[in-house]
């Protein structure tokens, strides 16, 4: 088995690294948000690709 | 103009920007990523039993983008879908509605400038995935032209445009977001089994771009079917917004 090129694999992870912190950002400076914020920042961290995505598109309140 | 802007400057705000090109980066280039490691994804889960012989399947680049697509039709579409549902309901919801169109500004004007705001991000989304997945093809299973990611990159463009088209319309038509979305998944669904229903004699329904997109890159031609569906899809999508322009005038 040939080695692992990790260098294809890093887009997709640095991908989900800037859709965490850009959560997280938003998280931080929103005051409001659906639900309690702790439980968003659970949801961010720790549901990989996906919880940032919920975040964005149920968690930020329509002003 | 200025609603445009306002517009631009709302999805910048609320970081739509930021996260639907990049959802769309990462479901496009998903596919091809693991149909390349499919063999190392096997063994590193156990590998297979003793004595089987499991022939990987050699994917064509015209395949593999197609993946792609697959993946941005299910996936893609439901992630556009919950990115639209708010634009106008959640508006109105909350009352801004009502605070633009105070002013004198005409009902057609609001609704074309957000869809036009909604399809400029859809589009570049698109490009910039399918040119990532494009990248990838390019370097772990063959030659794809440029040229063929463009005419992808606008007939697969065509039925995205037709899918927020839908979705901006139920959002004129009702107040809640997530009844919009729902309703326009529906829409989607049904349509789908009304393609597969009657294909034999809707030839040129819009369900049907994906499959005589990859019928392009096989034969390397632009067959008819491909251009009148292409034209059904962007008539339709335009009496859509037609439509919603004139329940919007209606409802409020």
């Amino acid at each position: 088995m040939e080695a692992f090129n990790w260098g294809l694999i890093a887009p997709i992870l640095v991908i989900q690294g800037i859709l965490i912190i850009v959560a997280m950002i938003d998280l931080i400076r929103t005051d409001y948000t659906n639900g309690p914020k702790w439980l968003w920042v659970l949801i961010i961290i720790f549901v990989s690709t996906l919880g940032p995505i919920l975040y964005f598109v149920l968690g930020r309140r329509q002003r | 103009m200025t609603l445009f802007k306002k517009e631009l400057l709302e999805n910048w705000r609320n970081k739509k920007w930021i996260w639907v090109p990049l959802v769309i980066i990462l479901l496009s280039i998903m596919d091809p990523i693991t149909s390349y490691y499919l063999p190392q994804i096997i063994d590193s889960v156990g590998g297979l039993p003793e004595g089987s012989t499991l022939e990987m399947p050699e994917f064509a680049p015209p395949e593999v983008i197609m993946m792609s697509l697959s993946q941005l039709s299910s996936l893609g579409v439901l992630v556009l879908v919950l990115m639209s549902m708010g634009t106008i309901a959640g508006e109105r919801k909350s009352g801004v509605t009502e605070l633009i169109l105070v002013k004198p500004v005409a009902y057609r004007n609001y609704i074309t400038a957000k869809w036009v705001s909604l399809l400029m991000l859809v589009w570049i989304s698109l490009f910039l995935g399918l040119l990532t997945s494009w990248y990838y093809i390019n370097l772990l299973f063959g030659d794809l032209s440029f040229v063929e990611l463009l005419q992808i990159t606008f007939f697969y463009g065509l039925w995205l445009t037709l899918v927020v088209s839908l979705s901006i319309f139920y959002n004129a038509l009702i107040k809640t977001p997530g009844l919009v979305a729902f309703l326009t998944i529906l829409t989607i669904m049904v349509m789908s089994l009304i393609n597969q229903v009657f294909n034999h004699v809707l030839e040129w329904f819009p369900n049907n771009l994906s499959s005589y997109i990859l019928d392009m890159l096989m034969t390397d031609q632009l067959s008819t079917d491909l251009i009148a569906t292409a034209c059904v899809t962007m008539i339709l999508s335009i009496a859509l917004v037609v439509a919603s322009i004139y329940t919007f005038r209606v409802k409020d």
